[in-house]
């Protein structure tokens, strides 16, 4: 019996730390490969076929890669997060308890809030103060929602979108309307008039695209710019606020009046991209990528592209037009290392380069997040349709960012939650906006 | 009562010093030893950050002994009451439809009228499929726009329904995609029936007894045992059940589907660790609760002839 207890308790601890040891994060090792280059990991550089965000940047890489053979080189991480979802930050906060996270990789806006707090993200606001030039060559408001409030940096910009609406010009013509409407109340009179032909206005999905619409309706409201830069990340009741209570209700009567499709409420933004692919809704709120997702893809109905216009959204009156420009996401860093640090710093500037942004633009139909000469986004032939917002944006009065930019965390799993009780009539405006602050800051 | 526990010990010590000959019992101890590490790491220790945990605010990065204060927010979360009462449903949906259904099923498929081979496979079948797959084939079927449901029903109602996000239908909405799928219950039910001595139903039938008689009075009684079983797996089933309210309607609308296991898991992406963990140790005791009960009541393991 006794020789039993001694192999046990001699085995069980060396078991216990060979495990342990096995499990736990190694952020040691040399960054120097056998070919003398100094190797960095991307956990968003991964070839796919689906998602050409993750296509581009694994292309981008593999140039990288070429250009500074012998001194850098970026390895890809493949995961099933790499690309967006709600288990994004949860996987990347483990990493980061760890101290495991990759030295390179993007993150949302809402998601860098979050993971910055674990204090694993690299600033890179010196090296943006050392080099002006680069400093000054990002759009304005391009780190809307990428830095901390200390003037932290904690990504570097991917891109910079003017968010608007695709709107199907024949099914609108049919309605008896000949171009988009430039207020909400025209908006309205348009979709009673579509409605009565049979087609649905405007394609909603109880997420990403109704948010948009929120987004729209607080931003052009005389006093909703203000709550979408500031209030909703500091206010705890958003019921409070004139202007979003009114762009809530005027939401939802969307709904009632039936200028939404049926299944608005599922959070799958496919579900609505298929209304107007299928050409059987008039308009749908979405990013200049929509062209290369969805409308140029065999899924849109024959001729469909050729049909679509973007325009900026409606406003509450006239001449009040208004766009949502967004960065929304950008290239964070994981690593401490100087020498690793370095070569990041070397691939986020080639990322935020005049021929990457272009190639990103024309690739995924995002638009550059630095200034580029107009000649050379003329001689780049950006597909127009995706591109065409950017020339409009100095003849937009309003520009505000996206609610989700500075709202909590939590927005996007307590819209899903409450908005169908709250169009259905279970809850009142006030205690709708007022949970919704709430379980925003609980998820956030 | 105590006597009796202490004389089974014995009993039991003594039945396996008889078994496990003295130069035996290293060898053997050393064989077990692996499986002993195994479950300690991966249950003992897991459970044992669970249960400590669970007296923390802890989101992965600060870590903070609170006592209590996990245990008072959940007894004054309306969420998370409301997650209970929707496991709840979701564990009674199981017990008074899908097993008596299977049961009834299993029961008839066991006569070996023509076709029952054919047609306990077609049962059987959606048992295979993963739940994923099923939420999404059913998130096609309630869909108000294109469901099939809205136009069988359409002619009759007279319009759609978003049957999943209305929170009047969406908690019967989520029980219609798995108290049909009987095929495990059938399957069980009707090995068990195949055991039962042909002699027994064959004296029955002798003193007159009737079909229906035969299978109410002698079959029904000896599936206790298996029908116990079978509520017992679809009740753990239950208990931790996500994956099909999770995407079919992430909970939604207004939590009128959120289940503990689904709460535990939002609260863990909220970075709520230790509230999540307070959550799953309620899922626990829930299921160990159920366990005790369903084994006394059908007095599981217990000989029924």
């Amino acid at each position: 019996m006794r020789v039993i207890r001694t192999v046990v308790a001699a085995t069980t601890p060396l078991i216990l730390t060979g495990a342990l040891t096995a499990c736990s994060a190694q952020d040691g090792g040399s960054p120097v490969n056998a070919a003398g280059e100094i190797e960095i990991t991307c956990a968003t550089c991964q070839e796919s076929t689906t998602d050409p965000f993750l296509q581009f940047n694994y292309e981008a890489a593999q140039r990288f890669n070429e250009a500074h053979r012998g001194r850098y080189r970026v390895v890809t991480l493949r995961h099933a997060n790499a690309g967006s979802g709600e288990a994004r930050l949860p996987y990347y906060q483990r990493l980061a308890m760890a101290n495991d996270l990759p030295d390179v990789f993007q993150l949302n806006s809402a998601e860098i809030e979050s993971l910055s707090s674990t204090g694993r993200l690299h600033d890179f606001a010196p090296e943006l103060a050392a080099d002006a030039e680069w400093s000054a060559s990002f759009q304005p408001r391009a780190f809307d929602g990428l830095s901390g409030p200390e003037g932290q940096r904690w990504a570097i910009p991917q891109q910079q979108d003017p968010v608007g609406i695709f709107y199907n010009r024949e099914l609108l013509a049919h309605a008896g309307h000949d171009a988009f409407p430039t207020t909400w109340d025209e908006f309205e009179s348009m979709a009673a008039d579509v409605r009565a032909t049979g087609t649905t206005p405007i394609a909603l999905d109880g997420d990403w695209a109704t948010i948009l619409m929120w987004s729209n309706l607080i931003g052009t409201h005389p006093e909703g710019a203000a709550f979408l830069a500031d209030e909703i990340a500091t206010s705890d009741d958003w019921s409070a606020n004139a202007a979003v209570v009114a762009a809530t209700e005027r939401l939802r009567s969307w709904h009632t009046e039936g200028y939404v499709n049926a299944d608005a409420f599922s959070g799958d933004f496919q579900n609505a991209a298929s209304k107007y692919l299928a050409g059987t809704a008039v308009a749908i709120p979405n990013g200049p990528w929509f062209v290369k997702t969805n409308l140029r893809t065999s899924q849109a109905a024959p001729g469909l592209y050729e049909d679509t216009e973007y325009v900026p959204s409606p406003g509450w009156g006239a001449s009040e037009q208004g766009l949502i420009v967004v960065s929304g996401a950008g290239w964070v860093s994981g690593t401490a290392d100087p020498t690793r640090l370095e070569a990041v710093e070397a691939f986020v500037r080639f990322m935020s380069s005049t021929d990457e942004v272009v190639e990103q633009a024309r690739s995924t139909g995002s638009n550059p997040p630095v200034t580029v000469p107009a000649a050379t986004l003329a001689a780049a032939e950006l597909e127009p349709l995706s591109s065409g917002l950017v020339g409009r944006l100095p003849e937009v009065a309003l520009t505000y960012p996206h609610a989700r930019v500075h709202a909590p965390g939590g927005i996007d799993a307590a819209w899903k939650n409450l908005w169908p009780a709250y169009v259905n009539g279970e809850i009142d405006t006030a205690a709708f906006l007022s949970r919704l602050a709430a379980d925003s800051a609980v998820g956030g | 009562m105590r006597t009796t526990r202490q004389e089974r010990r014995r009993t039991l010590q003594r039945s396996a010093e008889a078994r496990v000959p003295p130069a035996m019992r290293g060898p053997v101890a050393l064989s077990i030893l692996p499986a002993l590490v195994l479950f300690a790491l991966f249950f003992l220790v897991p459970l044992g950050v669970l249960a400590v945990t669970t007296f923390a605010r802890w989101d992965g990065v600060d870590f903070a002994f609170t006592g209590w204060d996990n245990y008072d927010r959940l007894l004054s979360d309306p969420v998370f009451w409301k997650s209970v009462r929707n496991t709840l449903f979701y564990c009674a949906a199981s017990m008074l439809i899908q097993v008596p259904l299977g049961v009834a099923v299993g029961m008839t498929l066991a006569l070996r009228m023509p076709g029952w081979t054919v047609f306990r496979t077609v049962i059987f079948i959606p048992f295979v499929i993963s739940g994923a797959a099923y939420a999404l084939v059913f998130s096609m079927f309630y869909n108000p726009s294109y469901g099939l449901l809205n136009n069988l029903l359409g002619p009759v109602t007279g319009g759609t329904r978003d049957w999943l996000f209305d929170s009047g239908t969406a908690r019967w909405a989520v029980a219609g995609t798995f108290v049909f799928i009987i095929g495990f219950v059938v399957v069980a039910v009707m090995a068990e029936v195949a055991a039962i001595p042909a002699e027994l139903l064959e004296a029955a039938e002798a003193d007159g007894a009737s079909l229906v008689q035969r299978q109410l009075f002698i079959v029904l009684p000896l599936l206790r045992n298996i029908i116990g079983t079978v509520i017992l797996v679809r009740l753990l089933v239950d208990i931790g059940m996500f994956d099909l309210v999770y995407i079919l309607t992430a909970g939604g609308p207004n939590d009128a589907t959120t289940t503990l296991a689904l709460y535990a898991y939002r609260s863990y992406l909220h970075g709520q660790w230790g509230y999540a963990n307070a959550v799953g140790s309620v899922i626990l005791l829930l299921g160990a609760t159920l366990i005790v009960t369903v084994r006394r009541v059908f007095r599981i393991g217990e000989r029924a002839l």
